[in-house]
């Protein structure tokens, strides 16, 4: 339409961050017609400076206003907008900024939210204020405060009252360097917490105090898939499926009891297992012993059930021990076991696990199954609170052989041992955990026949030889005699 | 871009007291809003000095708490008067309501060198805190301000149409 425009003079203003590029003159005289001319112009005579003006595009650049006299350009016709003879163009950079809007927050939290110091917040933590750590997983990982309770910020308001369920616990809450914290505490406060405090400064500065930290073990992303259904449990969760991993369980025998509990307890995540058995497979175990398989008759239990395990779970470290449990190798089997899961058929070995035990404070998982009958309790007199009986409370003595006959002799529901193998399995994972209310001072009693289960309250004997108020251990003694004769 | 030797020297900044009170004044009679506006003088290799303060309005209304943008049309009345006084648009301020007088990442983004930006701090009426800061390499430098009586055609806060300071 507009098929040439007479050219005019012009003067071009520039403002002081483009002076650089015109050898400090702050005006520029050119002819053009047109806004875009006289900007071309200004770049053909001026290297670089129209880059900073307009865009790869030969638009006009964000930052950067161009008036005509007193007019935006954006109000008449852009860079097409005439200019006329004598005209002023002047390029205005756009002026902008301010303090960021989180800055802004932060400020206004550290009003409501009161802080303290790395060192204060110590204090009050071995005063019984829970300490909060908001940081991701990967942060945690690297080390955390001491006793700190790790929930990621993006669960916080969901998971919290699982660890605090008294609004009036002072909560501290921690993260790196106390920015995170704060929006976290302000979250609680609105929660109902009524006494939230962020610790200013953060892990950092704890760490940087010298405060105690620990580096917790925490789940890989394989393990988090694996033990998925774990951690969404609130009495397991993160924590508790780290404890499982680190705990060792022993199992005594792996033969009907000792199968279902071993692939139970490989699959729900039990770091070690160590398993005591010299016994090699035979065909008349498959009717109940799980861990093994046809193809393996002849061959070492241990190592049968170590193979089937680490098919299942090959995290799990199987210590095989095969060998005949006696009073001479059991101190050194048991050492460092958490638990210990009785999974034995016969009497001399109950009284050997139950007397190692109650000597080395470790907690003894019982199990036993006589045809369609089967019994658990967890004897565990060296608990710190409510201790209960050991085995030899109840039993001082053995029963004579006749009314006591081996699954050999008596014959077994090959089920049953799984049933109760597998309650074994539970009570050692609720005792690992100190979770719930573990059969301790219970037994509990399954009979297939009538499906029922019966509970019978266990008394610790306060006479007794092994556990009893003031007994010394009085040493392991000759199983195989102490049976027979008893018999 | 710049074809000043690198490194340079960052500057001081000349600045009178009566405009560091009127600058003062400005940001705590504005708080809790962001206030800004221009700074007018003249500068030398070796110092910008500030004859005055202008204030413009902020064209951020939703967030003039934390963000400003100064009205283009204020900056060509107080660049043309300042040309009119053989004087240059030397600088930007403008207030950081309880927030330390530090650029954030929105100052940075938006910053050209060549200005130098004074900030203020301001909480509530209480503090207030003026710091001098200029873009070199793509990073803000502190400059130190120089306390400096003007000569008396310092019109602190001499306001031009576009003026809105409350």
């Amino acid at each position: 339409m507009i098929e040439s425009i007479a050219m005019s003079d012009v003067t071009i203003r520039i403002p002081t961050p483009l002076r650089a590029f015109t050898g400090g003159a702050d005006e520029v005289h050119v002819q053009a017609g047109t806004v875009k001319e006289a900007l071309d112009k200004l770049g053909e005579s001026h290297d670089g400076i129209l880059q900073q003006v307009t865009d790869g595009d030969g638009n006009l650049r964000r930052f950067v206003n161009v008036f005509v006299h007193d007019r935006n350009i954006t109000a008449l016709d852009g860079l097409n907008t005439p200019v006329p003879e004598g005209a002023i163009i002047s390029i205005i950079p756009a002026v902008a900024g301010g303090a960021s809007f989180k800055q802004q927050r932060l400020a206004a939290l550290r009003r409501e939210v009161p802080e303290v110091t790395p060192q204060e917040a110590y204090e009050l933590q071995q005063q019984g204020a829970v300490l909060v750590d908001v940081r991701e997983p990967d942060e945690v990982a690297l080390g955390r405060a001491r006793g700190a309770e790790p929930i990621v910020r993006g669960y916080l308001e969901l998971r919290i009252e699982e660890r605090v369920l008294d609004p009036s616990t002072p909560v501290l809450v921690m993260c790196a360097g106390g920015s995170r914290s704060l929006f976290a505490a302000e979250d609680l406060r609105q929660l109902g917490y009524r006494d939230v405090r962020s610790v200013a400064g953060g892990f950092d500065l704890w760490k940087q105090e010298g405060l105690p930290v620990e580096v917790p073990r925490v789940l890989n992303g394989e393990e988090r898939e694996r033990y998925g259904r774990h951690l969404t449990i609130p009495e397991v969760g993160e924590k508790g499926q780290v404890r499982l991993l680190e705990s060792k369980v022993l199992l005594v025998g792996a033969g009907g009891l000792g199968s279902p509990a071993a692939l139970y307890l490989a699959a729900a995540g039990i770091g070690t297992i160590g398993i005591v058995d010299d016994d090699v497979v035979d065909r008349s175990n498959l009717q109940r012993q799980i861990l093994h398989a046809d193809d393996r008759v002849g061959e070492l239990k241990v190592e049968s059930a170590q193979r089937t395990l680490a098919a299942l779970n090959p995290a799990v470290e199987v210590e095989a021990f095969r060998e005949r449990l006696d009073s001479g190798n059991v101190e050194r089997i048991f050492a460092g076991y958490d638990v210990v899961v009785d999974g034995t058929d016969n009497f001399p070995a109950r009284y050997l696990v139950n007397d190692a035990c109650v000597k080395l404070g470790i907690p003894n998982v019982h199990g036993s199954v006589f045809r369609f009958e089967g019994q658990v309790s967890v004897f565990w007199p060296g608990r710190a609170e409510n201790p209960g009986p050991c085995y030899r409370c109840l039993y001082p003595e053995p029963p004579p052989a006749e009314l006591a006959p081996s699954c050999a002799d008596a014959g077994v529901l090959g089920v049953l041992p799984g049933v109760i193998g597998l309650l074994q399995s539970v009570e050692t994972i609720k005792v690992l955990l100190e979770i719930g209310d573990p059969l301790v001072g219970r037994l509990l009693t399954y009979d297939a026949l009538p499906a029922r289960f019966t509970e019978l309250k266990l008394e610790r004997d306060p006479a007794c030889a092994y556990c009893g108020e003031g007994a010394d251990f009085p040493g392991y003694v000759d199983y195989e005699r102490f049976c027979n004769v008893a018999a | 871009m710049p074809e000043s030797p690198d490194p340079r020297p960052v500057p001081r900044l000349l600045l009178c007291p009566a405009i560091g009170e009127w600058l003062a004044d400005a940001a705590r009679s504005g708080y809790p809003r962001e206030v800004c506006g221009l700074l007018v003088g003249s500068r030398s290799g070796a110092a910008t000095r500030v004859e005055r303060a202008e204030a413009a309005t902020n064209l951020e209304e939703e967030r003039a708490a934390d963000r400003y943008r100064l009205d283009p049309r204020a900056f060509l009345a107080i660049d043309r008067a300042a040309r009119r006084d053989g004087l240059d648009v030397v600088g930007v301020w403008h207030t950081h309501p309880d927030h330390p007088a530090e650029p954030s990442s929105t100052d940075l983004q938006a910053a050209w060198p060549d200005y130098t930006y004074l900030i203020i701090s301001v909480a509530g009426d209480e503090t207030v805190h003026l710091r001098a800061w200029e873009l070199v390499d793509g990073r803000f430098v502190e400059r130190p301000i120089v306390s400096q009586h003007a000569a008396d055609r310092a019109a602190a806060g001499r306001n031009e149409s576009a003026n809105t300071h409350p």
